[in-house]
Order: C-alpha cells, then structure tokens, then sequence
C-alpha cells in the first residue's frame, strides 16, 4: 500500500494468508431502565452480524457514519467489547472466547491506536513510561533502562526526538501525541493494528503525515492495519480493500480501487458522491445523489435492507422484509472479491432501475443519542454517572 | 444539486454588503503575553457572494466571525479595525444596538447545532421567538411562519416537529432548526462557521445543498468558515486562506485549487487524499502550528515551508493584491497543480 | 518593566537559532515538528509552578503553616502550664469571675485561673490532632471503599454504594453524635472516629464517581488494549488520576473536620477533661461568661475561623491547579 498500484487481494496471484477471521459477529447493547433493579428493555444492535476477513499485510478499511457500529466492530475485534455472539478467529484462537490471563496476553499481537491522542495517554505518565508499561506487561523488558535501546529505535520510527521520552503528554501538539501512541502500540511487537479514526482529531496538514507514517512503518514491520474511520477519501487513500457498514453490517466489500469505480450498493453509491472534492472543476460536474432522511435508532433498526428507508432504489418487493446477504454479483467487470449486500445489485447497475424520490421520515433519536455518538460500550450506557 | 459556476458569480460589480478592514483581535489574559489572534485581516463579500475563510485550528478563522458579530467578550479582548455594514461600522455600535443587527441583518450558524440551541425550549418557539423580536409579529401569527421556515431548510413534518425539544431531534435536523433561526427575520449576510464538521458526509451534503440554493434564490451573502478545502471547493466564489491570524492568499476557487501560489495552500492541498485519484503518496506539511514565527519579523509559516528563503526569516511578508489575487509571500509556488 | 515586543523578539531569535542548529542551516522543521530540548514538566510539577504564584495559595499555606508549627511547639512556645490555675487567687465568683490581662498573661485568665494565652496555643495541638487524624482515617476508609467500588463492578459496588448512602442520608452531625454517645468514654478519641465515620462516605462517593470516569476514559481502554494486568491499570492509571479531586477534598475537610469537632466539643461531647484544652471546649465553656467576658468566647472562635480559612483557601486553589481544564 505504499506504493501507488493497489493490488486487490484475491484478484490475481496466489490466495493470500488470511490473519484475522471475522465470523458472525454480534454487539448488542442492552437497554436498562428501573430504579432498583435494572431491566432489560431492549437492546442497541450496535453490530448486528458482520463476516469478514482481513489478510496478511494489507490495510482493510472500515468505513461507515456515525452510529453504524464500526468502532464497536474493531473494539470487538479486540475484545475490548465482547461480542455478544461469534467468532474472530486471530492465528487460529477465537479472541472472541478468550478470557483473563489468556486475553491479556493474546493482546500482544492486536494493538489499537486511538481517535482523540490526549485523551488516550495517561496525562501522569512521562513518554518513557507511557512506551516501556506494555513491554513490561509482555516480558520484553525488565525495566526502563533495558528498554532505553528499543525505546530510542521505536521513537525514531515514528519520527520523534529521543528528548521526547522524558516529556508528558500535555506538552505535545496533536501530531506528536499521535506518534507516540502509534510508537506505543508498537511497542510490543503486534502483527494486527487497529485504528479507530487515527487523524479524524487532527489537522489536515498533520494528517497527511500520520498517513504517510503509517505506510511507512506497515512497509517497515510488515503490518496488518485495520483503519476504521468516516472519511471516505482518508479509507480509500489508505486502504487496499474496504468494507462499508451501514446500521451494523456490511452492506459491500471490495478492493479500494474497484469500490470507488464501481460502487454497486445505493449506500455506498450515496456516500461516495456526498464527499467533497477540493477540485472545483470536478465539485461543479458531479452528481450527487442526496439521501433523505437520517439514520434510523439502532435500537429500532428497519427490517429487510438496513437501508431501505433511505434507498432511493427501493423496490417493492424484498428490500422491506427480506435481509440481503453479502454476495458476489454476476456483472461484467466485477471482481470475485466485490460483495454486496443488495437484492437488486445487477438490475441498478445496468440502469433497469432508476431511482426515485424517497419521501423523508422523522426519526426521533432521543433514544439513541443518549446512549452516545458511537455506542462506546456497557460502561457508558449504564453507568452515565 | 449540480449548479454552473458562472451562475453563481452574479453580482459580481454590485457593491459589498460587509467590508472587514484590517481586522485585529488581541487576546489579553493575565498574566500571559498579548497574543494577536487575528492580525490585519481584510475581505469583503457582496449579495449573492460566498466568501469562504479557510485554514487549520488557531488560524483565527473562528474569532474572525465572532469579532464581526461582536459576540468576544469585552474583558481580556482587544478589537481594533473596521467592520463596515453598509455604511456602518459594527465595532462602534453600542451592545444594545449591535443586539438589533444581530439575527436581524447578520445571522450566524454554529458547528456545534445542540449547544447552540435551547434545551428546555422547544425548536418552533425558538424560530418565533426571533421573530417575535426582530420583527415584532404576534407569536399566533409567528407559529405558522415558523412552521414554514422549518419546512423550507427541509424538515419534514414541520407543524409537527415545531413542538419538539432539540434533544428529539437528530444531528442534521438540528443544524437545519439552526439555519431556520438564523434565517428567520430574512438576514442579508449569513456567518457559518464550520457548519457541517460535526455532521456525517450525507447530512453535510445535504446542509450545503441547502446553503447553496439559499445564496442563490435570495442573494444572501455567506461567509463560510472552515477547515474543509472539499466544502470550500463546491461552495465558496471567494477563498481566504488563514494562516497564524494573517490571510496568505486570497483568489476565487478555480484558480485557486488550480494554482495555489502559496506554500500553505499548496502544502494543504497536498495533504488531503482524494477520493478520485489514484493513492499517490501524501506530501504533508512538516511541523504544527506550535513551529510558527512571530509575524513582526518573518513569515509566520517559514519553519513549515517547503521553500523558505533568507528573507523569510527576516521580513514580514505583505498581502499584494494583483490580478484578482492576493498573495503573502516572497518565494511563491510557481508551478501549476 | 519588560517590553512585551522585545520579549518576544527575543523569542524569534530563541527560535530561529534554535531552528538553525536543527537542521544545518536552512529554517525547516522536521515532519513532527519541533520539541523543547527542557526536560519534561509533569501535570504535578506545573501544577506546583501555578500553585507557586498563587497569592491565595500562599495565604492559605501561611496560615497553615503557622497552625502546624504552634501546635507542634506548642508546649515550648506556651509561657505557662494550661492546666494550672496560676491566677485563681484573683477568681472571685461573686464580682469578678474572670481575671483581666496582667503582666505575664496577655490575655488574662480563665474562670479557674488558668493563663487563657497558654490554653489557646496548646488548644491548638488538640484541634490539629483531631483535625489531621480524622481526616487520615476518614480518607483512608473513603479511599479503601471507593477504589473496591470503582474499580470492581456489579453486586460489590452495588452493595459499597447502598451503604454509603444509607450513611449519607443521615445528618452528618446526628450521626457524629450518635457515635459519640455510644462512646463508654468520650475522648478526642471518639471525636475524631465520630468525624471520620461521617467522612467516609463523602470520600468513597467522590473516589469512585471519579475511579467511573477513569475507567471509560480513553487512556485506561488503552492500557487494556495494550494488555497490562487489571492491578497496574487500577493503581498505575485510575487511582492516580482520580485522586485530584479527592486531594483538594480532604484539604477542606480538613477544615470542616476542625469546625466539627469544635461543635461537638461545644456540645459536650469531645474530651471532659479540660486540663487539656481544645478550642471548641474553649468556645464551649466561654458561653455561661459570654455577657460579661465575651473575649473568652471570641479567641477560640477567631482561631478556629482561621485555620479553617487557610485550610480552605489552599484546598480551592488547589482545585484550580489541579483542574485539567486549567490546564494549557
């Protein structure tokens, strides 16, 4: 991916080694009311049944609007928030059913680096401490001072000076934070790293030089990202293949290249033409096509198609009670490694159907907005002190 | 929502609606050092005109629209230059009289819709509620303008939703319950100050859809503030790019995103990955903001430029206006994107 | 004196210099930009930087100090025994009870003839005493209630938090008394358990509102990502950023403590022996003379108004240092 060819893994050559295998998986939230006991009312389907698989080496971007579980879906990867049903076989062990000592441990080899870089770094810890804790933790180092060499290599990698070690948080700007929680994350070695939104907190000049830190140290290590993020144009940049979610699950996969020249989801197809451009000449030519409406409560999802109360190709029949599965479509020119989950995939695609207004339905999200913008987790559903 | 730029260019001899001359603003707190957060800033936008300024978080984008609005508070604030509204210069206006103008003349939109908005108030009693001051109409009569005003930024079901809370309502809807009280008493001059930063890529598409046929159905000036070169591309006539409280460069879009002659601009166009090309590798711009140089001596920007030269680090660049453009630099960018 | 433009001038030069040494010559950051060569500032070292400028501050911790000092010295610095009734052949009950100022005792005595000067130095130590020992214990139970609390979840902290409440929803000073009573004894003994108890559950409940945030903030979700064992995340990374507020509030129990065992020991409940004084056994005592000799009264009282007042001036600036939203 640091260079400029993407290759999309399964298209040509040898079948890749597959590193991570999502199966199944299911976050739901539960819904508590009462004033002694708590009871269950109902639950937030915050990922609702996700497969996918994520290669050896390669950068599998998740892409999705606020609400549509991506960022639960790699916590759960983790098991930072177990999944309420299904596998994520990682090496061959379901992290999944993994618990205590065992989870710790495993933990080595899937690290994270977060969306806000101050808030994710203890603000008592110096730099040093801060990199060797997770080196102690896995037994790669006994102290600070046997961990000074690897220390100054990791700090070089991510292109901060080794005065930073003895700095505090507080005294970085955003970029440099980032670095230092990408060096953390780094510190013990992972073979998987998951990023949840790595620039959306930072400034567009410093953006560009996370992403192209993060190219550069996937060459170095020989990572494997997961890229969870909003923004369409950083997924694409980064990824070779990406999934797009909607309502949790999956509504298409396919090679960064071919989803951005053949979306053939109406979702996808929406969210594509809805980013912006900075090229005037291309912003005054485009068409966009405008959804209606907003994202219905996670708690209430629609039944069908997730997407079927926006859809502008919505059809009659299927869409409002029939849940498409994600599936290689039949099209000239569509690669075997493209899935979709619509019913009328082919017939949108060769123009049979044509869109048409989609008439908006006020949702109200009270529901939903209180148990948070992305669904953090149990912690902050109950327990909103 | 495709519209033909040259459409959008009318008006384009009419005269300003607002001039902002040599905009100040010193930040004074106790204790620290006077901090200048927008330094001689100039720009002016006529009816009909989007005017967007664009640049990175400290660039003094924001404080720029809360000075021309009055809405800094009087302690600790130094503001000093001119705001002319029509003949008047907003700076010198009394609260009270400023209190007036706002609202009426010069509406404002937020980023952030739920803290901008009541809580306890329900959104319809909001819309009147502007109504009711600046133009004196009876809230039995304001009701049903309010009803429409929410029906024409496009909430569907408005005499229905008049009566909600802004907590029943979604993100998108909020920041159009927003547009909706700022467009209540018909205001000529629009401030948004990054409007759709904390929306999603479909409600932002819809908010600036909105935006843009609202400039051009009834010739109200905006001032578009943010930090989004994608948004500034679709929506603005005019782009003043900010940098450390200076403009730096000043241009209408095509030949701005065409020909960025100014490192910034150009750096910051290299910085964003595009959705339409191919993945070529970024080439971002060194450093932050915490690396700037004190305008009084140098170029701001220096230590970050891709090209600095001597004199960049020993003189104050100034703006040169010449060919429709305005420029802060002594070694600009010269080649072509 | 300085020239705020000059000073920043200076900076310029500062920089550039600075730039120039980095990078051969020519002004170009590096990618990440820049850092400062000084050591690094932890979140307690610049909060003692701010604290260190603070004129509240430094009231609060003169006044303090000057507490601590009288009460440890107290028995050195006192010109006379407080128990002893070196004037009580001046008492006369009939006419004049309380013995005026004389030389050697500068505020004459007591109603048994003991130097009043003396009994309000070393009614210091006891107040110190009970002020410092109830709040350890209070903390200490507050801090062992609230970290079980918040760091575990479900029925343990349940059940911790039920028994705070009950205890907090009984008036702090009912309870004190009751506890009081219950003592076989009173001594200062009891009056320091009476304060703490009612501490306690002040402290539990700030500790884990406190220990809740931590746990669903980002840097704690981080070091469980990162794989570090349950203990070190609790003590290394939750309790440590979730005692600020628990600092600055046992700096002003300190001082409630204070006015809480005056009130108690005006209510009769602290030590009844009064050959070792205690300035709320003082106020007490000074009520039945309160008409005639109201400066028996009005001593102990300034005194305790005082040392609260520091304690108080240092926990709220301490507060403010503290703060992160203060932070820069």
């Amino acid at each position: 991916m640091t260079t400029t060819e993407h290759e999309a893994p399964g298209a040509a050559g040898t079948e890749p080694e597959v590193l991570v295998d999502v199966q199944g998986v299911k976050v739901h939230f539960p819904i508590k009311a009462g004033v002694i006991l708590d009871r269950v009312i109902g639950y937030v389907y915050a990922v609702d049944g996700v497969d996918l698989t994520i290669h050896k080496g390669e950068t599998y971007g998740l892409v999705g609007e606020s609400g549509c579980g991506k960022s639960t879906l790699g916590r759960a990867i983790l098991n930072l928030e177990p999944p309420t049903d299904g596998k994520v076989i990682f090496d061959g062990v379901d992290i999944a059913s993994l618990k205590g000592e065992a989870l710790r441990t495993k933990r080595q080899d899937i690290q994270m680096v977060f969306q806000d870089p101050l808030s994710s770094l203890d603000p008592r810890q110096s730099v040093e401490s801060l990199l060797v804790e997770g080196m102690q933790a896995h037994g790669l180092a006994k102290n600070a001072k046997e961990a000074r060499p690897r220390l100054r290599e990791l700090l070089k990698a991510v292109g901060l000076p080794v005065q930073a070690l003895s700095k505090y948080p507080h005294e970085f700007s955003g970029g440099q934070r980032q670095r230092i929680g990408i060096a953390r994350a780094l510190s013990v070695n992972p073979k998987l790293i998951v990023a949840d939104e790595p620039v959306s907190a930072l400034d567009v000049s410093v953006q560009a030089q996370v992403i192209n830190l993060l190219e550069d140290l996937q060459e170095e290590y020989g990572l494997t990202y997961l890229v969870v993020a909003h923004d369409l144009a950083v997924v694409r940049h980064i990824s070779d293949r990406i999934g797009v979610m909607y309502l949790g699950s999956l509504v298409e996969e396919a090679a960064a290249a071919d989803l951005y020249a053949q979306p053939l989801h109406p979702y996808t197809r929406a969210l594509l033409s809805a980013v912006p451009i900075p090229d005037p000449d291309v912003e005054d030519s485009r068409e966009q096509i405008l959804l209606t409406g907003d994202l219905p409560s996670p708690s209430n999802p629609p039944s069908g198609c997730r997407f079927h109360t926006r859809c502008p190709w919505r059809q009659e029949t299927r869409c409002d009670d029939e849940r498409p599965q994600l599936r290689v479509v039949a099209i000239d020119g569509v690669v075997e490694g493209h899935r979709v989950a619509c019913h009328w995939a082919e017939q949108i695609e060769s123009g049979e159907l044509q869109p048409h207004a989609v008439k908006a339905i006020a949702i109200d999200p009270s529901a939903s907005d209180t148990l948070g913008g992305d669904l953090m987790g149990p912690a902050s559903l109950t327990e909103a002190l | 929502m495709t519209s033909p730029a040259n459409d959008r260019r009318k008006g384009s001899d009419t005269a300003p609606l607002l001039t902002v001359d040599n905009l100040t603003v010193t930040f004074q707190r106790r204790g620290q050092e006077p901090f200048r957060a927008v330094d001689g800033v100039s720009f002016s936008v006529r009816p009909g005109q989007t005017v967007g300024l664009v640049g990175e978080s400290g660039c003094g984008k924001s404080v720029t629209s809360l000075a021309i609005m009055g809405l800094l508070p009087k302690r600790g604030n130094q503001v000093t230059g001119t705001v002319d509204y029509e003949g008047t210069n907003l700076l010198t206006l009394s609260d009270d009289d400023m209190r007036d103008r706002r609202g009426k003349d010069i509406a404002m939109v937020f980023q952030d819709p739920l803290s901008s908005l009541n809580p306890v108030i329900p959104v319809g009693l909001q819309v009147t509620e502007v109504l009711e001051r600046h133009r004196g109409i009876k809230r039995k009569d304001a009701m049903p303008m309010a009803a429409d005003l929410l029906k024409r930024v496009g909430i569907p079901d408005p005499n229905r939703r008049i009566k909600d809370y802004p907590h029943q309502m979604s993100g998108g809807m909020r920041q159009r319950a927003l547009i909706a009280i700022a467009l209540a008493c018909a205001p000529r001059l629009l401030i948004a100050d990054e409007p759709t930063t904390a929306l999603d890529v479909t409600i932002q598409a819809q908010i600036l859809a909105l935006l843009k046929e609202l400039v051009e159905d009834t010739g109200t000036a905006l001032i578009m503030i943010t930090h989004d070169l994608g948004v500034v591309a679709g929506l603005c006539d005019e782009v003043n790019v900010l940098y450390g409280g200076r403009i730096v460069e000043r241009g209408d879009r095509h030949p701005i995103f065409r020909e960025p002659r100014h490192p910034y601009t150009n750096g910051l166009l290299g910085s964003i990955p595009r959705l339409d090309t191919v993945g070529e590798r970024l080439t971002p711009i060194p450093g932050s903001v915490a690396d700037n140089l004190p305008w009084d001596h140098a170029c701001a920007f220096a230590p970050r430029c891709s090209q600095p030269v001597e004199v960049c680090t020993t003189n104050t660049p100034t703006l040169e206006e010449s060919g429709g453009r305005a420029l802060r630099c002594f070694n600009p960018v010269e080649v072509a994107r | 004196m300085t020239n705020p433009l000059k000073k920043y001038g200076d900076a310029r030069k500062e920089r550039i210099d600075q730039l120039a040494a980095m990078s051969d010559g020519s002004v170009a950051v590096a990618d990440a930009g820049t850092i400062e060569e000084a050591p690094g500032v932890s979140l307690i070292a610049s909060a003692w930087r701010r604290l260190r400028r603070n004129p509240v501050f430094l009231t609060g911790l003169t006044i303090t100090t000057l507490f601590i000092f009288l009460a440890v010295f107290a028995r050195v610095i006192a010109p006379h025994d407080p128990a002893i009734g070196y004037l009580l052949d001046k008492v006369r009950p009939q006419s004049n009870p309380i013995p005026g100022p004389e030389p050697g005792f500068p505020l004459g005595a007591d109603n048994v003839g003991r130097d009043f000067f003396s009994r309000l130095i070393v009614g210091s130590q006891q107040t110190l005493i009970v002020g410092v020992f109830a709040t350890l214990f209070g903390l200490t139970g507050g801090l062992i209630l609230g970290i079980l609390a918040g760091a575990t979840s479900g029925w343990v902290d349940s059940l911790v938090m039920r028994a705070v409440d009950v205890m907090l929803s009984i008036p702090s000073l009912l309870l004190a008394l009751s506890i009081s009573a219950l003592a076989p004894r009173p001594s200062q003994w009891t009056l320091i358990i009476a304060i703490a108890t009612v501490q306690v559950p002040v402290f539990a409940r700030l500790l884990r509102g406190t220990m809740l945030q931590q746990r669903s903030s980002d840097h704690v979700l981080a070091a469980r990502a990162l794989g570090i064992k349950r203990s070190s995340i609790v003590f290394r990374h939750m309790v440590p950023n979730a005692l600020g507020p628990v600092i600055v509030q046992a700096t002003i129990v300190l001082a409630t403590s204070i006015i809480d065992a005056a009130a108690l020991s005006f209510l009769g409940l602290g030590n009844p022996d009064d050959r070792q004084p205690e300035w709320g056994q003082m106020l007490g005592q000074a009520q039945q003379f309160i008409y005639d000799d109201p400066h028996l009264a009005f001593y102990p009282a300034a005194c305790i108004i005082i040392v609260a007042l520091g304690f108080t001036l240092m926990g709220e600036s301490l507060r403010e240092a503290l703060d992160p939203k203060s932070r820069r």
